[in-house]
């Protein structure tokens, strides 16, 4: 079991992890989230034992953090990186024994799991000769060659075909069930809302909220509705029960006003809409975190004379979505 | 095989299982000797130093103008007379800035008194120069002589000069044979011995450099830490790369000891005398310690670097101390011993090169040998502890133009 207590890390001028408290157990994913800039990343290096935490401390099974716990520890970095010009067995090989593995066990390793994500005919290449998905499942293989105990994912779906990206799902969950802790760190929040038992959001190094999914959604969010449609929905917005929207030509997500029911966007939606799917649902994720992060940043801008967060900004536009409800 | 060990393994063979590394450890020599000793040899033999062109003369008399054409035949120049008229001296000068002349001697009637002029180009070639004047000369010599009613024998016979034999004394007292030329070929050993030590150190020092910042750029540290200490890291890196440069080293003694004590007999040349086993074995010694204290510095700047350019423009102190020795190899040749050579000899940034040539030229005290390798030992340990603190704070740093000043910062505040 993973677990941070209190932990604080300044730079010269800004608090990069203020007071952080959680804790990652064995066969469960937990979802680090937060806007760009939150603190995940260096988080995720005290965790490693890259930079020493100002206070609080890091435990891994009761142990606190040292060189030699970096053998059971996998880490697959938001920012891949690995040596161009090196063979793709050896660079298995080499990040293998940088682990403490033994040669013969890290070939037998490499050789599993280059199969498994089709790309034991590269095993003999150079790195810059792989296509950039390749590169990606190369490095995640590096991060699980010699079976950690602990493994840290940032952001392990970027860039990935979606083939790939369900070989990569696969191998995680396997993970989570042979007992490992996982450590999940996104902003996407979709990926998130799949794969965690447990989230922690963070913004400017501090805890926004924590706990199991539903725990988490049932505490800071109404429940949403999704419908999916054909039309001109830009309507939406302007109704006077709806409270945020989130529109696409095709599917929106409304979050509703207090005291307003759902029979009354229906209404609203018959005869301007070809209404193909209407659901109620628990609110998603991305509407969690939009709210929490947004409600955070205008809170910081009442404070600081209204100036825009730029972690808010950040948080939805990574997502690609339109956030109707600022216009 | 523990962690350190496998970084240093790898480094070794990306630094060595290369072909520009195989090509430079092979021709590299060559290479050294012919931009060091080559330009020297050439620009003192006449025969190779110029490009023949002719040379013109006007005025003079016919014993003079002969006496010119064998000077500068010597140089396989040929020799153009010319009327003393003004008309075809201006044509002359034009025919030298159009490149068909390569200088023109003017001598007026009183040259004897007032000497004479001599148009070119470029006003470099010196040799010409020195070969006119010498002839001109001669000639003033014998001609204010045979004036003063002297006999030219008899004043020839007087004015004779003295000839000077140079032998060398070693410690015992003993005599050096075959030291007349040994300026120049201790000069050209040592020159040939500082540049290979000054580009090797240079060389091994950027690679180092280049190795950790692409380490950074390319995120690869990211993962590197999540297994090895920095310490392991930058030491690894260092270590496996002056690994590389000892091989190159070893081939490069071998090839040196085979010429000179093999090939250079076999085919009658004599291989200069600084050319030892004892002189190559300071010289291994003083790569080492140096590529150690410049390997210290470049793995630091690397790791505070943004990017390949900044690198270049941080590395700007380390060069100063390494080119400092190179400008002034000659006045460290002729003295040894001076407070100069003395002071940069033990100054530990310098004194790799410095001691080098003072321990090729002269056999300094056994007493500022050991003060040389004492403290450039305690600046090698002190840069590697600096050095390691840098690269530690730097090496997760991006998006910053770290400067020198910071960097210090970091090591007062680790």
């Amino acid at each position: 079991m993973l677990s941070l207590e209190n932990v604080i890390k300044s730079y010269e001028t800004v608090r990069a992890v203020d007071g952080l408290s959680f804790e990652a157990r064995p066969g469960e994913i937990f979802g680090l989230i937060g806007p760009n800039g939150a603190g995940k990343s260096t988080t995720i290096r005290m965790i490693m034992n890259v930079i020493a935490p100002d206070s609080g401390s890091i435990r891994f099974d009761g142990e606190p953090f040292s060189e030699a716990l970096k053998d059971r520890i996998g880490y697959l970095p938001e920012e891949r990186g690995l040596y161009r010009k090196v063979k793709v067995e050896d660079m298995l090989l080499y990040l293998a024994a940088l682990k403490g593995m033994g040669r013969e066990a890290a070939r037998a390793s490499a050789k599993v799991w280059l199969e498994r994500f089709d790309l034991a005919e590269w095993k003999g290449r150079k790195i810059e000769e792989l296509s950039k998905g390749m590169a990606q499942k190369l490095q995640f293989i590096g991060s699980v060659i010699h079976d950690p105990d602990l493994v840290l994912f940032d952001e392990p779906f970027s860039g990935l075909d979606p083939i790939s990206q369900d070989l990569l799902l696969e191998a995680v969950l396997e993970l989570r069930k042979r007992g490992k802790t996982v450590l999940f760190s996104t902003h996407v929040m979709e990926h998130a809302e799949k794969l965690c038992d447990r989230i922690l959001l963070i913004r400017k190094g501090k805890e926004l909220v924590s706990g199991s999914l539903a725990e988490v959604k049932a505490g800071h969010g109404h429940d949403a509705i999704q419908v999916e449609f054909d039309g001109d929905a830009s309507f939406i917005v302007g109704l006077p029960f709806v409270a945020a929207a989130r529109t696409y030509p095709r599917w929106l997500e409304v979050e509703l006003r207090e005291g307003a029911d759902a029979d009354e966007l229906y209404n609203a939606l018959v005869g301007r809409l070809h209404v193909r799917r209407f659901e109620v649902m628990s609110p998603s994720l991305h509407s969690v975190f939009v709210r929490l992060v947004g409600d955070a940043a205008q809170e910081d801008g009442a404070v600081n004379g209204g100036a825009a967060n730029g972690g808010a900004a950040n948080g939805s536009a990574a997502n690609g979505g339109k956030e109707t409800s600022h216009d | 095989m523990t962690k350190l060990g496998t970084i240093i393994r790898q480094e070794f063979k990306v630094a060595a299982a290369n072909k520009t590394f195989i090509i430079l450890t092979i021709i590299g020599p060559f290479l050294i000797l012919a931009i060091t000793v080559l330009p020297g040899l050439l620009s003192m033999n006449p025969k190779v130093s110029s490009g023949g062109g002719p040379v013109a003369v006007s005025g003079g008399d016919a014993a003079v103008q002969s006496a010119l054409e064998a000077a500068i035949g010597g140089q396989g120049r040929k020799l153009v007379r010319l009327g003393d008229d003004e008309a075809s001296r201006t044509q002359a000068k034009a025919d030298i800035g159009k490149g068909a002349l390569d200088a023109l001697v003017v001598l007026e009637g009183d040259w004897i008194d007032q000497g004479g002029t001599i148009y070119t180009k470029t006003g470099t070639d010196a040799i010409l120069f020195g070969l006119v004047e010498q002839t001109l000369g001669t000639i003033a010599r014998e001609t204010r002589i045979a004036k003063s009613g002297i006999d030219p024998a008899l004043a020839r016979e007087l004015s004779r000069e003295v000839t000077l034999s140079i032998v060398g004394v070693g410690k015992d007292a003993g005599e050096k044979k075959g030291i007349e030329d040994a300026f120049m070929t201790t000069l050209f050993t040592a020159m040939g011995f500082v540049m290979l030590i000054y580009m090797t150190t240079i060389l091994y020092g950027q690679l180092i450099g280049r190795s950790v910042v692409q380490e950074k750029v390319s995120k690869t540290v990211e993962v590197m830490l999540s297994s090895v200490s920095s310490k392991e890291l930058m030491i690894g890196k260092i270590l496996g790369l002056g690994l590389a440069g000892l091989l190159q080293y070893g081939v490069w003694a071998g090839m040196a000891l085979v010429l000179s004590k093999f090939l250079a007999p076999a085919l009658g040349i004599a291989a200069p005398a600084a050319v030892s086993l004892g002189n190559i074995a300071w010289l291994v010694t003083f790569f080492v310690l140096a590529f150690f204290l410049y390997a210290a510095g470049y793995a630091a700047i690397g790791a505070a670097a943004e990017d390949e350019s900044h690198l270049g423009q941080l590395a700007w102190p380390l060069l100063v101390f390494l080119i400092i020795p190179l400008v002034m190899i000659s006045s460290f040749v002729m003295n040894p011993d001076s407070t100069l050579s003395v002071v940069l000899s033990l100054f530990p940034m310098t004194s790799p090169i410095v001691m080098l040539i003072r321990v090729l030229v002269s056999p300094p005290p056994v007493w500022q040998l050991a003060l040389c390798l004492g403290l450039l030992a305690a600046t090698i340990y002190a840069m590697m502890a600096a050095a390691g603190r840098i690269f530690r704070v730097g090496i997760l740093m991006t998006g910053k133009r770290t400067t020198l000043k910071e960097m210090m910062k970091w090591i007062r505040a680790a």
